[in-house]
């Protein structure tokens, strides 16, 4: 049997985790910018509570995560019940689902990567800036987004590659339906209980380490072009 | 004209200040931690006052009592750092534009990069460009954001004696350009002098004198200020003719007879009849005589008389009117044996070589 000859079912894991992960990143992206602003450069009371609650999908074990996020989001947790009934919107166990683990698992990493990269740009630049008669929005985007790029991009990348390696959060509130909510990594714990599944196994795991070791290339490449000029 | 009545609290100590500053270049001259810096902050935004207002051409930008706190980007103002902040990630020419609003009908960009020689680096990254550069592209950005107020804080600092040279010729055609307020600020009092003779004098965030630089130097509180610090003579003067054999180069200043004969290469190349310079003679470089000196090497001996003598520790300040006023410091011993005073008439005698001239 040919290594590279994929069934219909593991085309659809590759197709499904590459879709998460890009639809996570693309999320988080333009929350991650705000949060990490924020931390970096206010203060405000509350900040700390803020940044616990940031943090903690990174410390908690994901399947903690995504059975909260079922009972929230759930039809019958509180914000889930209400959406169904008033929109007819179902998310546990939809692909949808299985975004919003990706983004609430990965969500700090990308938080502390942008929030330490804007923290390294000079604030000065920012006044300077205003200054010239820039406002606080275009400073943010003509200065400080081009200045923490690199930051920016790798821990997007840094997201993007936890997205695609999510398994607790999403088998809790995406579950484990083939075609629709399995993953790569659902996939592959779905084969690893089959005996005799070994090659399929290896095959996807492979395709795993691929797409994250082109994910981390490309980051590279960029962050390597951006301080080239 | 920018009106500042305000008081800001700083950690050690609170900055009050209740001035008006009006066209062309006031210098704030004071030592390190007197409030200079805070009080640019207080009129561009960045630090806001507990107490008071400020107005620009008479606008309120600041107000406790009315309640106004003109955002910092909406107050039109052109500061130049210390250390330039120029926008590293962009080019010499988009940190030049960077502030410039529509379209530039007047043709200003190209007048500001002649004005401060920039069109050789406009594609080059402000890490690959010099010192003087730097700093003359931050002056540059700042023009060319139209404001109605320049402040320029310690804008030498960062820069060696020689890109000083440079610097300074640069903000007195801007001066002569664009006629807006012009604040400087600096500890160093010879840079300065060159620059203006507008003078406010800060310590210990209080301002205790704002005036012309030889009245303030007649108030014997003050002297502790200028202390320690060479004091110059910065006048202009119109070229009246240019000897191209001798290279030499006299300059009048007003009706006056005392004609001031300058010698350097650049006067041979640079100057025309009518040109308007600045000269820089330091006060310690100028002897005086009570008579003219018929046979000397000496080629300036401009005649004048006392106006006023100053001490300052073992030395003395005169000040001679030579038709401008001419600072000669010499020594309490020098003055004693001459047997001079205020009233008497002398002969000031400086080389053509002690003479620095803005170019």
């Amino acid at each position: 049997m040919n290594i590279f000859s994929f069934t219909s079912s593991e085309l659809e894991a590759i197709k499904l985790s590459v879709g998460v992960a890009v639809y996570s990143s693309i999320i988080s992206l333009p929350f991650a910018l705000l949060f990490g602003y924020y931390l970096a450069r206010r203060q405000f009371p509350g900040k700390a509570i803020v940044e616990s609650i940031i943090h903690l999908p990174l410390v908690m074990p994901p399947v903690t995560t995504g059975y909260l996020l079922l009972l929230i989001l759930g039809t019958r947790g509180f914000i889930g019940k209400w959406l169904y009934a008033a929109f007819g919107i179902k998310l546990a166990f939809t692909f949808e689902a299985a975004v919003i683990a990706s983004v609430f698992v990965s969500f700090p990493l990308i938080v502390r990567s942008i929030r330490t990269a804007i923290e390294m740009v000079d604030p000065s630049l920012e006044d300077a800036s205003r200054i010239l008669g820039v406002g606080r929005l275009k400073t943010f985007f003509r200065i400080t987004v081009p200045l923490a790029a690199p930051g920016i991009v790798s821990g997007t990348i840094l997201a993007f590659a936890r997205s695609l390696g999510e398994f607790g959060a999403t088998i809790t509130f995406a579950g484990n339906i083939a075609g629709e909510t399995q993953t790569l990594p659902l996939a592959v714990f779905a084969y690893m209980q089959v005996p005799g599944r070994e090659i399929e196994t290896l095959r996807l795991v492979l395709i795993s380490v691929l797409i994250s070791l082109f994910a981390m290339a490309l980051s590279e490449l960029y962050i390597r072009k951006m301080k080239r000029s | 004209m920018i009106q500042v009545d305000i008081q800001l609290k700083r950690d050690n100590f609170d900055v009050v200040v209740k001035e008006t500053f009006g066209m062309g270049i006031t210098g704030i001259f004071g030592p390190s931690g007197s409030g200079k810096t805070s009080l640019l902050n207080a009129i561009c935004g960045l630090a806001k006052p507990e107490q008071g207002f400020i107005s620009i051409n008479g606008k309120k930008v600041y107000s406790i009592d009315e309640k106004i706190n003109v955002p910092v980007e909406q107050r039109r103002i052109g500061y130049v750092f210390q250390e330039g902040r120029l926008f590293p990630h962009l080019t010499v020419e988009k940190n030049l534009r960077y502030g410039m609003k529509g379209t530039d009908n007047n043709g200003m960009f190209n007048k500001v990069v002649e004005l401060l020689k920039l069109g050789h680096i406009l594609k080059s990254k402000p890490a690959k460009i010099s010192g003087g550069e730097r700093q003359r592209t931050a002056i540059g950005r700042a023009l060319l954001s139209s404001p109605e107020l320049l402040l320029l804080d310690e804008p030498f600092s960062a820069l060696d004696v020689h890109l000083r040279q440079q610097i300074l010729p640069f903000i007195l055609k801007i001066q002569q350009t664009i006629k807006i307020p012009i604040l400087v600020v600096s500890h160093d009092i010879s840079d300065l002098l060159k620059l203006t003779n507008r003078l406010c004098l800060l310590k210990q965030g209080r301002v205790i004198g704002h005036d012309d630089y030889h009245v303030l130097l007649r108030h014997p509180e003050l002297q502790a200020s200028f202390s320690s610090h060479s004091l110059i003579n910065a006048v202009s003067m119109t070229v009246a003719r240019v000897d191209e054999e001798s290279g030499i180069t006299t300059l009048s200043y007003g009706e006056t007879e005392n004609w001031i004969k300058v010698v350097c290469e650049k006067s041979r190349l640079t100057y025309r009849k009518g040109d308007q310079i600045k000269i820089f003679i330091p006060s310690d470089d100028i002897a005086l005589s009570a008579t003219r000196l018929p046979y000397v090497t000496i080629q300036n001996q401009l005649e004048g008389v006392i106006q006023d003598i100053i001490p300052r520790g073992n030395v003395r300040i005169c000040i001679v009117n030579v038709g401008f006023p001419l600072l000669v410091e010499i020594t309490a011993e020098s003055l004693k044996r001459m047997d001079i005073g205020i009233g008497y008439p002398v002969w000031c005698l400086f080389k053509s070589v002690a003479i620095d001239v803005a170019s």
